[in-house]
């Protein structure tokens, strides 16, 4: 890993607990990436469903020499067309996945295809002998949690990883760390939001592959906002709590893009967990002004994690000790507003303005931060980049998967049951009228 | 068997800075409630005072006063007699109706400017303490010029440490400090076991190191400086402290540090004497009572400064002790409480003299 030389009193601090810290930044086989492409034992992946997600992932993938990629799939031409183009290996090409997964030199496949064709396609390829990289959610329905255990259970020597990227990523992990070592106090609540102004409407030159493309919209293939943009939140708070939602209820609506879809465009979902944690989260699609990211809240402090800045701000509690401490204080000139009012940048650091009081404040906290081995001034790599090297360095190297089986059950179920909890459990409430 | 010894610290966002409590008892909930009623205390006071808040008292002041007889609370009353008095007795060298000033510089904004001499005169017009016309029989105040702007900002702070102190004493609190920013303090009591709380001075060019060590016990400080709020044009630095009468940034001080008995008189008198000077300052201080000022001032041009301490009768009374250490480090904190390295002491302060190292 670079890091720039200064005189930055904090980044120093944060080069001494650097190596400390190493164990949040560093990825199994990041360094591997530094070496010539074409490893002779480079893994040989096909990939399935090469729309926009998966070409999203294809671009990652050509910086990866750890995986080759030696076949292709999509049944919609021109899809399959962009992704030979992405990956630039001369990948042969299917339409019927079936047929990737009957090419015995094939060591692994990474799927991102529409959700209810996941677990049948995971199940399939796990048979078929082959590592699986799964986008999330992991699966459509509550009965394919147990077809899929029971398919993983039988090739327990095949990784199995859920496309859950945020636990790749160093902002994420920084906060966790946050969290772990107390930070932020007892965390009791997060607050997490996808808000965009967008139809979520992919162009279709044909009707006829209205549903194919727009498989998003319609509820025989998907579980709508809460499994393509809350399944990634849901985890954050799984992550977070160590453990998955005991309930949830919600309520959402088709409120705005009336278009024929059938999924709902506004949604909110507040998840419990044992031990009094609380997850809201929230997605719309009439309004971006929140924009995306989650809120970690606990009683001595926030982690407002907006798209990719972290900002801390400190509680400010009381602290009760026993016995008298030492008493030295400091008196100078009127200061203006205090750090934990402005929030602490604590991710990524971006050009240090002038010397004010609130920068020395930022700083006494970031060297805070940094002497518990938690300060992180950038992220080193994209966290897709992060979760596809992770899974080559699973299956080469035996290194434990990022996001694994029961993660991926537990995030699944939770969105499951958020649906439900919307579709099935709204009540009227309106007030009868009396006479 | 004695009580076990409870320490508590909290910190407070209010009136553009932090306060800062700590209180030593026996019982933990109880402190905790105390210091809970310290700060609504300090809140509610800045809803009265605060001239950014239109709906405060103060704000309905400024925009009604000038057209007739305004009631007011009698607690702001005596504040306003208090600050008034403070205008009479340094010669108008702390004066609460010079925000316009601070204005036309630009100094409640993030930019300074350098306003042209017209301008300056014309908002002297509207500035003025004896503008203020308050009456005592009926509890009003009058504003004898449109555009006249009561501003607190060099006393409510050390106002709100004192009766925040009110609080803590009301509630049988006898070993506490309340700090608004840094700026200024009381020390209630001392802590278990020490003479006195000890306060470090920060060093006018370097925010890290102490200027000087000093122990209070019922005593409090304020401090006037030029550090904080600034800005430059050219080679030329514009501190935020004016001169009320000339409507121009008080040059060649760094810094004017009160001691006094409470924290609404420090605040006050460590802007005049910042004003005023070394000398006017020592020659208010031959007519007034208990009260010790320090005074950091420029040397050269390679950030030297030196120190000159005066003192009123009655000053040995008011409970400060100076430390023979004065060099002390800032090591990294959070805000409020620091733990300080010692260093090798090499400078002293002597009392009852100006002192200059």
């Amino acid at each position: 890993m670079k890091q720039k030389v200064s005189d930055d009193v904090t980044r120093r601090n944060f080069l001494k607990t650097a190596a400390s810290a190493a164990a949040v930044a560093a990825l199994p086989g990041v360094t591997a990436a530094a070496e010539n492409s074409g490893l002779s034992d480079a893994v040989r992946y096909g990939f399935i469903g090469t729309g926009t997600q998966g070409c999203t992932l294809l671009r990652f993938l050509t910086t990866i020499p750890a995986g080759r990629c030696v076949a292709t799939c999509d049944i919609y031409p021109p899809n399959l067309k962009k992704g030979v183009d992405t990956i630039g290996s001369k990948p042969d090409t299917y339409e019927d996945y079936r047929q990737l997964l009957g090419r015995k030199e094939i060591d692994a496949v990474l799927i991102a295809t529409p959700l209810y064709l996941h677990a049948r396609m995971t199940i399939d390829a796990l048979e078929a002998g082959k590592h699986v990289f799964i986008e999330k959610s992991m699966f459509f329905k509550e009965e394919e949690a147990e077809q899929i255990r029971k398919a993983a259970a039988a090739h327990p020597k095949q990784v199995l990883q859920v496309g859950l990227h945020r636990r790749s990523s160093v902002l994420y992990q920084v906060a966790m760390e946050m969290v772990r070592k107390g930070a932020l106090g007892k965390v009791l609540l997060v607050q997490s939001r996808v808000t965009t102004h967008s139809s979520w409407r992919r162009p279709v030159a044909d009707a006829k592959y209205e549903r194919l493309i727009n498989w998003r919209m319609y509820r025989e293939y998907s579980g709508g906002l809460m499994a393509e943009m809350g399944s990634h939140f849901i985890d954050i708070a799984n992550w977070l709590f160590d453990s998955e939602p005991v309930s949830v209820i919600g309520t959402g609506g088709l409120d705005y893009w009336k278009d024929g879809r059938e999924v709902h465009d506004n949604v909110h979902s507040i998840f419990d967990y044992n031990g009094g944690g609380r997850h809201h989260f929230h997605c719309m699609l009439f309004n971006g002004h929140h924009s995306n990211g989650v809120m970690i809240m606990g009683d001595q402090g926030t982690l407002d994690v907006t798209d990719d800045r972290g900002i801390y701000f400190r509680e400010p509690v009381a602290k009760v000790s026993s016995g008298p401490a030492k008493e030295n204080w400091w008196a100078g000139a009127t200061v203006s507003k205090a750090a934990s009012q402005k929030g602490v940048l604590i991710f990524p650091e971006k050009g240090a303005r002038d010397s004010g009081f609130v920068d020395r404040e930022l700083r006494y906290a970031k060297q805070w931060l940094a002497s518990m081995g938690i300060y992180q001034p950038e992220e080193p790599f994209d966290p897709y980049w992060g979760e596809l090297v992770n899974f080559f360095a699973s299956i080469r190297e035996g290194k434990p998967v990022v996001a694994p089986l029961e993660v991926g059950v537990a995030d699944a179920m939770a969105v499951i049951n958020a649906n439900r909890a919307i579709d099935e459990v709204q009540k009227p409430s309106r007030s009868k009228k009396t006479t | 068997m004695p009580a076990a010894v409870i320490r508590y610290e909290a910190s407070h966002l209010a009136m553009g800075t932090e306060f800062a409590l700590v209180a030593y008892g026996d019982d933990p909930q109880y402190l905790t409630a105390v210091g809970n009623e310290v700060f609504e205390e300090i809140d509610r006071l800045e809803a009265q005072l605060s001239k950014f808040n239109p709906k405060s008292e103060v704000s309905v002041i400024n925009r009604t006063a000038a057209s007739g007889n305004i009631y007011v609370e009698p607690k702001l009353f005596e504040l306003l007699l208090n600050a008034v008095n403070h205008s009479e007795s340094t010669g108008g060298s702390f004066d609460v109706t010079a925000g316009p000033l601070m204005k036309a510089w630009g100094f409640f904004r993030d930019k300074g400017r350098v306003p042209a001499n017209s301008e300056i005169a014309q908002v002297l017009r509207r500035v003025g303490y004896r503008h203020v016309r308050l009456n005592r029989a009926d509890r009003t105040i009058h504003f004898d010029v449109e555009g006249l702007e009561i501003d607190l900002g060099a006393i409510g702070k050390g106002y709100a440490v004192d009766r925040a102190v009110d609080v803590l004493r009301r509630y049988g609190i006898t070993r506490a400090l309340v700090s608004s920013g840094t700026s200024s303090l009381y020390a209630l009591g001392t802590p278990p076991g020490a003479r006195g709380w000890s306060i470090s001075l920060r060093n006018p060019y370097d925010s890290e190191r102490a200027a000087n060590v000093i122990y209070l016990r019922n005593c409090s400080l304020s401090t006037s400086g030029n550090y904080e709020k600034f800005f430059k044009v050219g080679a030329k630095i514009y501190a935020h402290i004016l001169n009320p009468t000339t409507g121009k940034p008080v040059e060649n001080m760094l810094a004017a540090i009160i001691l006094a008995p409470c924290a609404r008189d420090a605040d006050a008198l460590s802007t005049a004497f910042y004003v005023m000077g070394v000398e006017r300052s020592r020659e208010y201080l031959t007519t007034h009572r208990d009260l010790m000022a320090l005074f950091y001032l420029p040397v050269g041009r390679d950030q030297r400064f030196r120190r000159v301490m005066l003192r009123s009768a009655g000053s040995n009374d008011i409970g400060a002790f100076f430390s023979r250490t004065t060099d002390r480090r800032r090591s990294a904190t959070r805000a409020g409480s620091s733990k300080i390295r010692r260093r090798a002491s090499h400078s002293r302060m002597s009392g009852n003299r100006a002192t200059a190292c």
